[in-house]
Formats: structure tokens, sequence, C-alpha cells
């Protein structure tokens, strides 16, 4: 059997070569194109020995190219394992382990920051996306290649396709292996219940290395919609974007739409007209920000609740949904929810426990990590460590979490990834990252750390080391060094109690 | 000086090659979104460690510092300050 996801995709390709297919950075192909560019990288593929099953590491930017190397990777039987290009060198050489990377595609300043640190042990082919870098193969070189689509008949659907590196809260990756009927699966639901048509213009703009993201390139591609894929976001870029491209449906996160909001109430320009429906997720948006975002976006307005490992679990539409305004919505058909109490057992209507999931969108587990997974699923839910309760109607109502997490601009920070770097300071006697509000971004990362007696230790110390040791979204923007941090009687780090804490200290918190 | 030029403009480049059309001199990283909010902080914090400078607090909300050529003209100035 031929890949599914590559399948769709060419068939489009066929029916409709002179369509537009992705539109990213003021660059446009059509699906002719598209279908060309697949197949020369396909090709270039294995003409350097990549195999199937094997896995393929790239620090990924929304490119054209990085939307057709998941559909080669797919044609291929290949796994991708997409990586945040800001994450720091030992970051990135843990995940590519984790990942089992044997190839690696990247840009020369990634093999040059490689070479700084002690290099990178390249099993297989080693593929440098902008110009020459000693030891590696150039990609220009697929212009070479042949724009015939390989034959390759032997894909069951089940392989893995992508890796989502996530970090665990011990501080090592914990990738979320997503086979290719995974994305189909995933990518159909969201066609269904968002009635996605062909005619549709679709914006992705987070990056690509995460699932969203990916979620917004393969749908309208499988589907012979059309992608607009933004290269970086900012909300400027995005209003242009949208505008000039005429953008009738996307997911952002809500972080993305409280900027976007922000600037559409500065500027005296009119409102957006091209959207059909705006899907928000990551965080609830208060009822007041959706009403202007409506009033400013004229569209359905959805909000959604999912994790990586599920995929999105429900949804509810502002308009249609009445009276549920503070609820998440109702699950998908492919999910049923349950909310568990501590002691394993089912908790009533309208009472809060830890919300739980089962559905056939979950993703095949984590990579050699089968533990893992086995622990946070009971009964075939998959415990999500979110807090909430459901009511009469089937209407989830999000409330908290249950793990320590910082959910900054949508990502996942564990705060324990923090403690354990800068634990490791030679003054450090003892820290804790948290929790701290933020406009912009919903919440930032803060850190109190108590130095070890007699060192004197500055903030911007601290600082340094946390801009070498640690990825761009865990870096702290407060720190406060204090004497002692908020403990139970039992001697427990009480996390959630650290920003009071502070202002009690007299920080300006 | 070259050499802090290099350090800032492959930096702000690690993701996305800036268009030769532009003047990347000209350029406000932030709003084009070469470089994101949270990824500031980390900026910031490299260049310190990078040419061992220290930026007050009026300089890192002085608008300037987000321009290329208005940063790189700033440290220069700072390791100037240092060596004198």
């Amino acid at each position: 059997m031929r890949s599914r996801l590559a399948d769709m995709f060419y068939k489009n390709a066929a029916e409709m070569p002179d369509k537009q297919a992705i539109w990213c950075d003021k660059e446009t192909v059509t699906y002719g194109e598209l279908a060309k560019l697949v197949s020369r990288y396909s090709n270039l593929l294995l003409e350097n020995k990549v195999a199937y099953g094997d896995h393929i590491a790239i620090p990924m930017n929304n490119s054209i190219e990085s939307a057709a190397l998941f559909f080669s990777a797919a044609d291929l039987g290949i796994c991708l394992v997409p990586l945040n290009p800001t994450l720091p060198f030992s970051s990135i050489k843990a995940a590519m382990i984790a990942g089992d990377m044997k190839h690696l595609i990247a840009r020369k300043s990634f093999f040059s920051e490689c070479e700084k640190y002690g290099g990178i042990d390249v099993k297989g082919a080693a593929i440098c996306l902008d110009g020459e870098y000693k030891g590696t193969i150039p990609f220009d070189n697929i212009h070479d290649m042949s724009d015939e689509r390989p034959e390759n008949e032997n894909i069951t659907g089940n392989e893995s396709l992508i890796l989502t590196m996530t970090s665990g809260s011990t501080g090592n990756p914990k990738p979320i292996d997503i086979s290719q009927n995974n994305k189909y699966e995933r990518a159909m639901a969201h066609i269904r219940v968002y009635d996605i048509v062909k005619e549709d213009r679709i914006l992705a703009a987070t990056p690509l290395y995460h699932s969203l993201a990916e979620r917004l390139v393969i749908l309208p591609l499988i589907l012979g919609a059309t992608s607009i894929l933004l290269p970086r976001f900012t909300p400027a870029i995005w209003l242009e974007c949208v505008r000039e491209q005429q953008v009738t449906f996307t997911i952002a996160v809500s972080a993305q739409l409280a900027q976007i909001l922000e600037l559409l109430k500065q500027s005296d320009a009119s409102g957006i007209d091209s959207f059909r429906a705006i899907v928000s997720s990551s965080a609830l948006l208060e009822e007041k920000t959706k009403l202007e975002l409506i009033e400013k976006l004229n569209c359905e307005f959805h909000e959604m609740y999912g994790t990586s490992e599920t995929s999105t679990i429900t949804n509810i539409c502002f308009q249609k949904d009445a009276g549920k305004h503070k609820s998440v919505g109702r699950a998908f058909d492919e999910a049923k929810i349950r909310i568990f109490r501590d002691d394993d057992t089912d908790c009533n209507y309208n009472e809060i426990g830890e919300i739980a999931c089962k559905s056939s969108l979950t993703c095949k587990g984590y990579y050699k990590q089968d533990t893992m997974m086995e622990a946070a699923t009971h009964d075939g839910y998959f415990h999500t460590g979110d807090l909430g309760y459901l009511d009469e109607d089937g209407y989830l109502y999000f409330t908290g979490r249950k793990k320590e997490i910082i959910i900054t601009g949508a990502i996942n920070v564990y705060p324990h990834d923090i403690d354990i770097v800068v634990g490791n300071m030679p003054e450090v006697e003892e820290c804790a990252a948290f929790s701290y509000p933020d406009a912009r971004l919903g919440e930032v990362v803060a850190l109190a750390v108590v130095p070890k007696e007699d060192t004197e230790l500055k903030v911007r110390t601290i600082k340094t080391y946390c801009a070498r040791k640690l990825a761009d979204f865990q870096q702290p923007h407060k720190i406060y060094i204090v004497d002692s941090l908020p403990k139970n009687t039992m001697g427990k780090l009480q996390r959630m109690d650290i920003l009071n804490y502070i202002r009690k200290m007299g920080f300006e918190a | 000086m070259e050499k802090v030029r290099d350090f800032v403009t492959e930096y702000i480049q690690r993701e996305y090659t800036i268009s030769e059309q532009m003047d990347i001199m000209e350029l406000n990283y932030i709003e084009t979104g070469y470089i994101d909010s949270l990824g500031l902080v980390q900026f910031i914090a490299t260049i310190e460690d990078e040419f061992a400078i220290e930026f007050t607090e009026d300089e890192l909300e002085n608008p300037d510092i987000k321009v290329v050529g208005k940063l790189i003209h700033l440290i220069e100035k700072k390791i100037d300050g240092r060596e004198m």
C-alpha cells in the first residue's frame, strides 16, 4: 500500500495542478509545483541512503520546503524529528538521542553551532539547507533530482511520521510518537468538525515543530485547499497576511489572539472580513476578549481543548452554544471524557477532578518510553494532568492544572526542568521556577533563587547562565534572590505559593 | 568591530535568512519577528555574555535596542568604554 497522506496530496496535484497550494513569506507554489518538489525531496533522500523507518532530525523553520518534507517522509515511510532551532545545544543533542536520529537536515548556522560545542554524531546523511558546509550534502542538489514520484508500496499507515519533542517533568525529552494514520485521522476529524472545504485558505501561524502548525499545513494539502504558512509571528505580520491572503480559517493560540486584538484596538484600521471561522486553542479566553474578537474578525468563533497526546478533545462554538460560554465544549465524536477523583473513581456531574480522555486520535505513545504512557493511562483513558468537570449536558469545564506546568505563549514549560539547570550553578542552594502572569503571553517563567551562604550571586549571572543552558521559552523573565522558599510542614516546595510569598517579601511582583 | 556585526546578524538569522533586498541595519528584529518576545531575554543575555558587557535598564527599555544597526552601535560603544 502507498502512503494515504501522500496519495491524497498527489491526487489533488494531478486534478488541479495550477491551484495555489502554499503561500509562505511572499512565495507561492501551485499543487503541480509542490508535487514536483515533494518528489525531488524524496529522491534526494533516497539518493543519500535515507531508508524506510529511518529518523531524520530537523531544526525546522516555517517554509515551503519544510511542508514538502512532511509528504516526502510520509511517502517513503520515514520519521521526522522536528526540533525547535532555538533550543540550547545540550537539549538538541538529548532530543536527537531520544528520537534515534540517523540523519540531519539543518541550516549552516546549526552545523556551525554543533561544531562549536564538540560536534554531533550523524550516522547517516547530513543535508545543509542554505549553501555549502563541510561534510554535508547541499540541499541545492535537489535541482538535479528527478521530479517523478518514487515507487513505495510498503506503507501500512502505522509508521511513525513525526516525533514531537516535549520536555518531560524529569528534564528528559519525551517524544510523542505520531503515526501516519494518526495524522490522517486527526486531519479528517478537524475537517469534519469545522466544515473545512477545498475553497478554504487555511492559516498556520505557529512554528512547524509544533503539532498545531503541522496539522494546519497537512490538512489543506490532503483536502485540496490552500495553506497559508506564516514564516514568523507578530500581530502585525499576522494581520497583514490575513488581509492580503484573504484567510478563511485558522486555529490560533489564545495568547496570539489576545495580542492581535490589542493591535486591532490600537489601530483605526477596519476589522477583517475574510474569515469564516477561527478556533482558539491553548488557554480559555475571557468572555470580553472573545466578544471583542468576534466584533473585529466577523466570523464563527470556536474554542478547543486538547493535548499533544490525544489531539483535540472538545470544541465549542461561541455563537452556537449560548449559555455554555465558560465551557471548553463537548467531546469530538472520536473522544470520550471521564473525570477522575484521586482514588481513580469517577466524579459526579459538576464535581472537579482530573480530566481523562479515550480517543481514536491518541498518539502511538511516547517513543521507546512505553511505561510512561502506561503510567498516564488508566482503563484506556489518558490522564491529561488538567482539572475540570463535566455538566449534565456533556460540556467540559477546565478549572486548572494538576501538574506543575507553566504555559507561556501556548508552550508548555516544566518548572522542574529549570530548577534542575539553575540548581547546578555552584552558587545556588536551591531554586524554583514558577508562573508569573503576563498580559501578552498569558504567563511567563519567573524564578526564585536561594544562594548558598557566604556567596555573592547576581541576577545578571543567573540570566547569563540561563541564556546558555535553557531554550528561549524557558528563560526566566523575572528573577528574585530570596532567603528561603515557601514549603509545607513536610518540607515540600509550595510552588503555587511562590508568587504570593515574593509579594509578601516586599518585591515588586 | 566586524565580530559584533557578524555575531548579531548571524544570531538573528538562525531560523530565517533575511532577504538581501532588505537593509539589515535598519531592521527592527522584534517587529519583523526574527526574534520573538520569548527569545529577546535570551538574545540580550547571550550578547552580554559574548562581549562581557551589561545593558542598563534604560538601554533595555529604549526601542533603539530592537533595531539591528543601533544595537550593534550600542554594543560597540560599550566594548570601547570597557577597553578604555
